[in-house]
């Protein structure tokens, strides 16, 4: 492997061609229209082009694009990322039939995982405990409420090819179904290309623990222990751990068995991770397998001390992997918080705007795996997750106490962040105790933001000092030509208008 | 305005807490009890921020308009109206008269595409029931009703893009 076309963007474009170079790999990004002067592309050796294309279909989702692209700059592979094309088998296999590697998994292995109707009958036919559901896709409504009856409510609608919680309801009574199936299947439709959607029981309160795997293509698997994803909203992972204090070691050793079996039995290589439902009881049920690297992959990097990126290179270079189960070491503890661009105080709606300030805390606990710089323009055009906190420490508590030090440094201005959530989160009693499950932050959260009445009375001064500034404004404290004292802010062209 | 007047101003907060403040303003505030320095300065470095007991906040104004003021500290919104004595007693007076029903304007809190109306005009809604739904950042953002009551006109179609802040339903407040 020469040459590396990295075909995404973002903070996991610039974490991939971070390894790659280190490993002596020549890197290409692709520049596009909607953001030419994204941060991503300042890490590449090579950036290629794209801007005079503009389609409708994102470069990044265009497979033969990039099979074009990647042949014009004469890449000998593509690492996919996350999202966009990382689990489409028809990509997998296209790079393959035009002699490049595809840094991921076998196309076979991804059909079968991505699909996960298959999935759950290869699961079950290994013995690997599951929910109750529909047994393949569903049509319409009708058949989802029949269904629903048979297993009972509450019942969750997925994307058969869904991911990251897009094309997913829970659905609590047959009223709800319709409007629920459609919110899905176009969900599903947009984000996957692909309209079906399965039901299946749904677990009250469950933890989500995921097993991350790593296979070669000489049959060898091993598990890189779990990673805790419970903190989330809507389906939509806010903060991960490793390892769970929800596992003690012989509940690690069952779930991690299972799911290096699951991978042995589509004979999976590269990274990929196999998702569980943990219920009250601890009892463990499949989810899914995620056959890319994820989001949340730098907990388990923290951990371990395996890069996780360099592991899928050398295995799609055919590399056997150079340890083995035994080899592997847990040590400490790390929690990723997704610093996203997201209104937290009017429901997490996106916030759009330019990045004004930001500035990263320096600690050695910490890693910032970041898509942005100052300066760059957050729009709705992609996913709101803008860079990612990774902090470590000896055990829970400790990393805890390293992350609270590091959120309360990190300054970011200009857009509004999920940053105060995670002030706020990290303050938990229960969150502390490892008391949470999947729907702690939808129903045990009263507020999103930690309330300080110190710090509203500030605020309070603030916006009187404004109004007291351009009411007395009589020029004797105040030189707005020259700019001095209040002049830049009171100026600011910025402020927005009710 | 003349203000020199005034004694004294009122910040209100959106929650309805009152914070005065003696005029003309000074460089300083009461914390439960106890008087502290504060500050505001803007740099090229770090832009605008306050120093409160040894430090730092990042501030930003968000909007301002007349006596409104939504104000990003540390991160966290916070809305006021500034009031003076008597504008503070005029308010309070017509909130006594004023009564407790209300219309109700949900607007797009986000530029988007409008892919579904679930309410239609003479709905009865409840709070938290999802009203339309609205596709921005890839998502399917489902529109909730902050009340209850009767959905009075929805001023959106379905497809129709939005810029944020557009009026998308308009609800009456149940009474009682």
């Amino acid at each position: 492997m020469n040459k590396l076309l990295i075909a995404n963007r973002g903070e996991i474009a610039i974490r991939i061609m971070r390894t790659a170079s280190r490993m002596g790999i020549t890197t290409v990004a692709i520049k596009t229209a909607l953001e030419p002067a994204a941060p991503y592309l300042a890490t590449a050796t090579e950036i290629y082009d794209n801007t005079a294309f503009t389609t409708a279909v994102p470069v990044f989702l265009d497979v033969d694009r990039i099979i074009a692209i990647a042949q014009e700059v004469g890449a000998d592979a593509i690492h996919p990322g996350y999202g966009y094309l990382s689990e489409s088998a028809y990509f997998a296999q296209k790079c393959i039939d035009q002699n490049i590697t595809f840094v991921g998994p076998a196309p076979d292995a991804i059909y079968k995982m991505g699909n996960k109707t298959i999935a759950k009958r290869i699961a079950r036919k290994i013995g690997i405990p599951m929910v109750d559901g529909s047994e393949g896709n569903i049509s319409d409504a009708d058949q989802a409420i029949k269904i629903a009856e048979k297993i009972g409510y509450p019942v969750i609608i997925k994307a058969a090819s869904g991911g990251g919680g897009r094309g997913m309801r829970i659905v609590r009574k047959p009223e709800d179904m319709e409007r629920n199936f459609n919110v899905a299947s176009n969900e599903s439709r947009k984000a996957f290309n692909d309209p079906s959607v399965f039901i299946e029981k749904y677990i009250e309160n469950p933890k989500h623990i995921e097993i991350q795997v790593l296979g070669d293509t000489h049959g060898n698997v091993v598990h890189l222990g779990e990673r805790e994803c419970s903190i989330q909203r809507k389906s939509q992972k806010l903060l991960e751990e490793a390892p769970s204090s929800a596992l003690d070691a012989k509940l690690r050793e069952e779930i991690a068995g299972a799911a290096v079996e699951l991978a042995k039995a589509v004979k999976y290589f590269s990274a990929g991770t196999v998702e569980f439902l943990l219920d009250a009881d601890k009892k463990f049920y499949f989810m899914e397998m995620n056959t890319r690297i994820q989001v949340e992959h730098p907990v388990t990097e923290t951990v371990t001390g395996i890069d996780l990126v360099e592991q899928q290179i050398k295995v799609a270079r055919g590399e056997k992997l150079a340890f083995k189960q035994s080899d592997i070491k847990m040590k400490g503890w790390a929690i990723e918080c997704r610093i996203n661009s997201e209104d937290v105080q009017s429901g997490f709606v996106p916030s759009t705007g330019r990045i004004e300030k930001l500035e990263y805390p320096s600690s050695k606990h910490v890693r910032i795996d970041s898509g942005v710089t100052e300066g760059t323009t957050i729009t709705t055009g992609f996913d709101s997750m803008i860079f990612k906190l990774i902090v470590s420490g000896e055990n829970r508590k400790d990393a805890i106490e390293n992350c609270k030090k590091a959120l309360d440094e990190l300054w970011i201005t200009g857009i509004k962040t999920t940053l105060p959530f995670f002030r706020m989160l990290l303050r938990n009693e229960d969150f502390v105790k490892g008391n949470f499950s999947t729907s702690f932050v939808e129903n045990k959260l009263d507020n999103f933001v930690l309330a300080d009445k110190n710090e509203e009375a500030l605020a309070a001064w603030i916006a009187t000092k404004l109004f007291f500034e351009e009411h007395f404004s009589d020029d004797s404290n105040l030189d707005y030509e020259k700019g001095k004292d209040l002049g830049p802010w009171l100026l600011n062209r910025r402020i927005g208008q009710f | 305005m003349n203000m020199m007047n005034i004694e004294k101003l009122i910040a209100v907060s959106s929650s309805g807490k009152d914070f005065e403040f003696e005029m003309p303003l000074k460089d300083k505030i009461v914390i439960q009890g106890e008087e502290y320095d504060i500050k505001l300065y803007y740099t090229e470095e770090s832009g605008l921020y306050l120093v409160w007991n040894g430090k730092k906040y990042p501030v930003e104004i968000v909007k301002s308009k007349q006596n409104k003021y939504e104000i990003l500290f540390n991160s966290i919104s916070y809305s006021f109206t500034i009031e003076t004595p008597f504008s503070l007693q005029r308010m309070k007076v017509l909130k006594v008269n004023k009564p407790s029903v209300g219309n109700i304007s949900v607007k797009a809190p986000m530029p988007g595409k409008i892919v579904d109306i679930i309410c239609q005009k003479g709905s009865k809604v409840s709070r938290g029931e999802p009203l339309l739904i609205l596709e921005a950042m890839k998502m399917e953002n489902e529109i909730l009703s902050p009340i209850d009551g009767t959905v009075l006109s929805v001023s959106v179609s379905k497809d129709s893009t939005v810029m944020k802040d557009d009026i998308l339903v308009e609800i009456e407040e149940k009474k009682g």
